[in-house]
């Protein structure tokens, strides 16, 4: 512990990269995931099959091989982004495949009923998500999205290994240095913990807030 | 509104697109693939060594230490017959000699030596994936105890980080660590280090075309890649701390950002340095070594006889010429000249 306390500088600046990956990771994912759970639903059949596509490619590849494509197999054609957007790119892509997925479950607890509803009264299929499907459909997503980010989270400790110095990579290097063992890394195994902890409250009280009162 | 029928339809033709996408990330990933660790010695066949040595020729330094004269003429290639045969002539010890060690004993009883170490290690520890046996100077080294004690090189790898060394030491998950593995105070508290037997440096590899660089100064400011476990992370720490440090796993993935602009320049152990220069004219090896490693063995701290076994052991292999003929087959591909002397046993602080 005393390595610990004694960097802790370090140690704060690797959770503000973590913390940084990961908000900005999740930003992308939720601007993707929605993207392409709009195409998943939309009457338009080839948008469909690209959504389709796209979720089952990225969620089901590990995170780590599509960290390394990203940051070792693009500059082979070309491609250079620098470290830390690669990293945050990866992972939107990644993220944004179960984004996607947990919109499309909101949106199909929404029953068949509003959908034809509003239909019935000529709002198109614009107006009818914005107005009757996604309202209610978003106060369902707040728990999965939670799950999503948190996934996110605990994923960016992956970037370590692509060179970016968050959380975990520190915590390496003071291992490195300092030969502390596993007590550096239950310490920050500790730090991910109290984080994606303080996210599931946070996203439980939103939850509350937004209940629809049936 | 779902589409579930469609859905079904499409499966079909999902799966056709996504081996498409699989078969260029493939591509991709193989082209990669050519200074991937695992495949022993791909890059360095026997024109590629020609090209190389006149870029690595330049580095000829004298480092700290015993690090040798570097002139990098060699192949680059550990010949595996003159290695098995290197391995097979070590010395083996007599049956009073390892009942008379606890330690030693204990390994012998159970047919096994428990080992720690990479599988990634340029080298020093690299795994050979036609006969599953990793072969280097420190697997070198383990395979020889091995045989000392049992009669045959019989061991069992268990790749070791930094998080875990110490550890698996501790908790007699492994028997002995050989991991390019230096020695330091702050290790020594923790567990007990055999050797030194081998005093190493870490030196500069730069892309081919890259003038301003030549000392360890001149990397203030730069990206400077190294691998995550090595003494070379701490040394840069202390000596450029304003340096951005991009460390990765292993030192494929090092060569890699430096050959794609990822980074300026690639610090670590200027043997292994030496071999990735070989066969590869984008880059170059420059400058001397800047600091001194002395790797050890790590054994556990809790019996004393651990320690005093290996040192011993090590004593009769520099004795009887198996380091300097292990030094030859590995080391001695990429760096010219005969095998140094080895470091004293017990030498430095730790140890």
């Amino acid at each position: 512990m005393d390595i610990v306390l004694s960097n802790l500088s370090p140690l704060v600046a690797g959770l503000w990269i973590t913390l940084s990956i990961a908000v900005l990771s999740f930003v992308g994912a939720m601007v993707i995931g929605t993207l392409v759970a709009v195409m998943r639903i939309s009457p338009v059949a080839p948008l469909r099959a690209v959504g389709l596509v796209y979720v089952e490619f990225f969620r089901n590849i590990p995170l780590l091989c599509l960290l390394f494509l990203v940051v070792f197999g693009l500059p082979d054609i070309g491609v250079l982004f620098n470290l830390y957007n690669s990293a945050v790119i990866a992972m939107a892509m990644f993220s944004g495949a179960f984004v996607c997925e947990s919109i499309r479950t909101g949106i199909n607890t929404v029953q068949v009923g509003q959908a034809e509803a509003a239909r019935s009264i000529g709002l198109t299929f614009g107006q009818s998500l914005r107005f009757v499907i996604l309202p209610q459909a978003l106060r369902s997503m707040v728990q999965p999205l939670v799950n999503v980010w948190i996934g996110t989270l605990i994923g960016s400790s992956l970037a370590s290994v692509i060179g970016i110095q968050d959380v975990t990579a520190i915590g390496q290097s003071l291992n490195n240095r300092y030969a502390g063992g596993l007590a550096v890394f239950a310490s920050i195994a500790a730090i991910y913990v109290v984080i994606a902890l303080l996210s599931g409250g946070f996203g439980g009280w939103i939850e509350r807030r937004v209940a629809v009162l049936r | 509104m779902s589409p579930i029928s469609f859905r079904r339809r499409l499966v079909g033709g999902a799966v056709a697109g996504l081996a498409a996408v699989l078969l260029v990330a493939c591509g991709s990933s193989s082209t990669t693939g050519t200074s991937t660790s695992e495949a022993p010695a791909t890059s360095s066949g026997s024109s590629a060594a020609a090209t190389g040595s006149s870029s690595a020729g330049s580095a000829g330094a004298t480092g700290p230490g015993s690090v040798a004269q570097i002139t990098g003429s060699g192949s680059g290639e550990i010949d595996k017959a003159t290695y098995d045969s290197v391995i097979a002539t070590s010395p083996k010890a007599d049956d009073a000699t390892v009942e008379a060690n606890a330690w030693a004993k204990a390994i012998k009883d159970r047919g096994v030596l428990r080992t720690g170490g990479s599988e990634t290690g340029q080298l020093f520890s690299l795994l050979d994936l036609e006969t599953g046996k990793v072969v280097g100077f420190d697997a070198g080294l383990s395979q020889m105890l091995a045989q000392y004690i049992l009669g045959e090189p019989n061991t069992e790898l268990t790749v070791t980080t930094v998080d875990t060394r110490e550890t698996l030491i501790q908790n007699g998950s492994v028997d002995g660590v050989f991991a390019t593995y230096s020695i330091t105070p702050a290790r020594a508290e923790k567990i007990a280090f055999a050797g030194p037997y081998l005093i190493s440096g870490a030196a500069i590899m730069v892309p081919a075309d890259n003038t301003d660089i030549t000392s360890v100064a001149d990397l203030a400011g730069k990206t400077v890649t190294t691998q995550t476990n090595s003494t070379s992370l701490t040394a840069l720490q202390d000596q450029v701390p304003t340096a951005n440090l991009q460390p990765y796993t292993n030192d494929a993935e090092c060569v890699a950002a430096l050959t794609q602009g990822r980074a300026d320049a690639y610090v670590i152990d200027q043997s292994i340095l030496i071999s990735d220069a070989i066969g590869n004219p984008a880059v170059k090896v420059v400058g001397e070594p800047f600091t001194v490693d002395p790797y050890g063995i790590g054994v556990t701290k809790d019996d004393p006889s651990a320690k005093e076994f290996v040192n011993a052991w090590l004593k009769t292999i520099e004795d009887d010429g198996s380091w300097a003929d292990l030094w030859k087959a590995t080391i001695g591909t990429v760096v010219e000249g005969d095998a140094p002397a080895p470091p004293a046993i017990g030498s430095v602080p730790g140890s």
